[in-house]
């Protein structure tokens, strides 16, 4: 079985094809400048870089497992071994001269690969800041006659390395977002139910604040259930509403107007004595909307508008207090 | 397109099948009214179901049917707004104050009894 961290590195997650689209990858070299001769460049300290890559990613590591919080993600020796093969893989890539989009796709998996397992970024920055840190002392240690090149090469790892965490960054953005979006949505569903609570009659339960894109989602869903459960008693209880503002009430009342104009007529119930206050002190006119105090009012007066009355049955369990009374 | 008008009893049931011009409303008005007057009717439904746009001038429209036909002793209900519509004209400020409604025909028609009965009763 593998550990979270290796499997995620198996099966890399690619993001959205926009990161990784030709037209995109082709933008993104070209602000940074990174030409023809800076793969040259980079092509030829290839061998060079072989020589030094155990050495760089044995003082790369030995600098992560320095600190906790990078500690963390290495645990495992087998986790451990794993990664490294893969970060000398990353750093012989570097100045392997192709740089195509199959390289790039690559890179958007591991910077997803990273996010997955939540390495923070400062540590990803970090691992960059190491590695051209520790490239460029060998490297003018290298070229110590032709400091000229060793300069020009420099600045071509760094494009190449600022193309790199551009694309991780990128990503890493991206998987947010998604996940926020993700979130949003099921935030949404959840949060404005429609309930069918007798015949011809619909429970609106709202809790939280409405925004505009919420109020309008309400009021769609409404609207539908009126007509697909026939309803033409709404009670919409906004006890779990802890503020509203101008532009909620109105959302509100637009969504009665709306309901009314299919026939159904809407009680609300659950105003609290800072609602109240509030709305009447916004000025807004509520005259068109029927409320009543709490919920249980609310569905007897829908009832009643309903023709329809609760009855209790001799013989059927009374509640608690009636029976102690 | 003349909307066809349809006598039921002492109802007037005007079922709108397509989009209408400004002018195809005013014949509608013209003719429900009439017709109204004379077959004495009690109450009339405008079925709006297969609309699939309401602007400004046919909310008015129906708004002064149902004002003029309340002149005329018969009470209107508008029916089969769709939910869509119902949305954008709140959002456009067509709210058919003070005129009845009901989700359809049929809805339209009880709506119309009881109104009767309660007429009568008093």
């Amino acid at each position: 079985m593998a550990s979270p961290s290796e499997r995620f590195l198996l099966h890399p997650m690619l993001p959205e094809a926009a990161i990784t689209d030709d037209k995109e990858i082709h933008q993104r070299k070209e602000f940074l400048e990174f030409r023809d001769e800076d793969v040259e460049r980079l092509q030829g300290i290839n061998e060079l870089a072989k020589k030094y890559a155990d050495d760089v990613i044995e003082q790369f590591y030995h600098h992560l497992l320095q600190f906790e919080e990078t500690r963390t993600f290495f645990r495992e020796p087998r986790v451990l071994a794993r990664v490294k093969e893969l970060q000398r893989e990353y750093f012989l890539g570097l100045t392997q001269g192709n740089y195509d989009a199959q390289y790039i796709a690559n890179r958007v998996s591991i910077g997803a690969v990273h996010e997955r397992i939540d390495l923070p970024v400062k540590a990803y920055l970090g691992m960059y800041n190491f590695y051209l840190r520790a490239v460029a002392s060998r490297l003018f240690e290298a070229f110590k006659e032709a400091p000229d090149r060793a300069l020009a090469t420099f600045f071509s790892l760094m494009k190449l390395t600022f193309l790199d965490i551009g694309l991780a960054i990128d990503t890493y953005i991206y998987s947010r977002e998604t996940t926020i979006r993700e979130q949003q949505e099921a935030i949404r569903e959840l949060s404005t139910p429609v309930l069918l609570l007798r015949e011809g009659l619909l429970l609106l339960p709202i809790i939280g604040l409405i925004d505009n894109q919420r109020a309008r989602q309400l009021t769609e869903q409404l609207l539908h259930s009126v007509r697909t459960n026939r309803a033409k008693v709404i009670v919409i209880d906004i006890t779990g509403v802890p503020s509203v503002d101008t532009q909620v009430a109105n959302h509100l009342i637009q969504a009665i107007d709306a309901a009314r104009l299919m026939g159904a007529r809407t009680i609300v119930t659950g105003v609290s004595p800072e609602i109240a206050q509030t709305l009447v002190t916004l000025g807004i006119d509520l005259s068109r909307v029927t409320t009543v105090g709490d919920l249980q009012n609310g569905i007897e007066q829908a009832e009643q508008l309903l023709g329809l009355t609760v009855v209790r049955v001799d013989g059927a369990a009374q509640p608690p207090q009636a029976r102690e009374s | 397109m003349q909307v066809p008008i349809l006598k039921q009893g002492g109802y007037l049931i005007a079922s709108i099948q397509d989009a209408l011009t400004d002018d195809d409303l005013a014949h509608l008005q013209t003719a429900l009214v009439r017709q109204v007057r004379q077959f004495r009717s009690r109450g009339v439904i405008i079925d709006v179901t297969a609309l699939d746009v309401m602007d400004s001038f046919a909310s008015r429209t129906l708004r002064h049917i149902a004002y003029m036909t309340r002149l005329l002793g018969a009470q209107t209900v508008i029916v089969g707004i769709q939910p869509d519509i119902a949305f954008s004209m709140v959002q456009l400020g067509l709210t058919l104050e003070g005129i009845e409604t009901a989700l359809d025909l049929e809805e339209g028609l009880m709506c119309l009894a009881r109104q009767g009965r309660y007429n009568r009763d008093r």
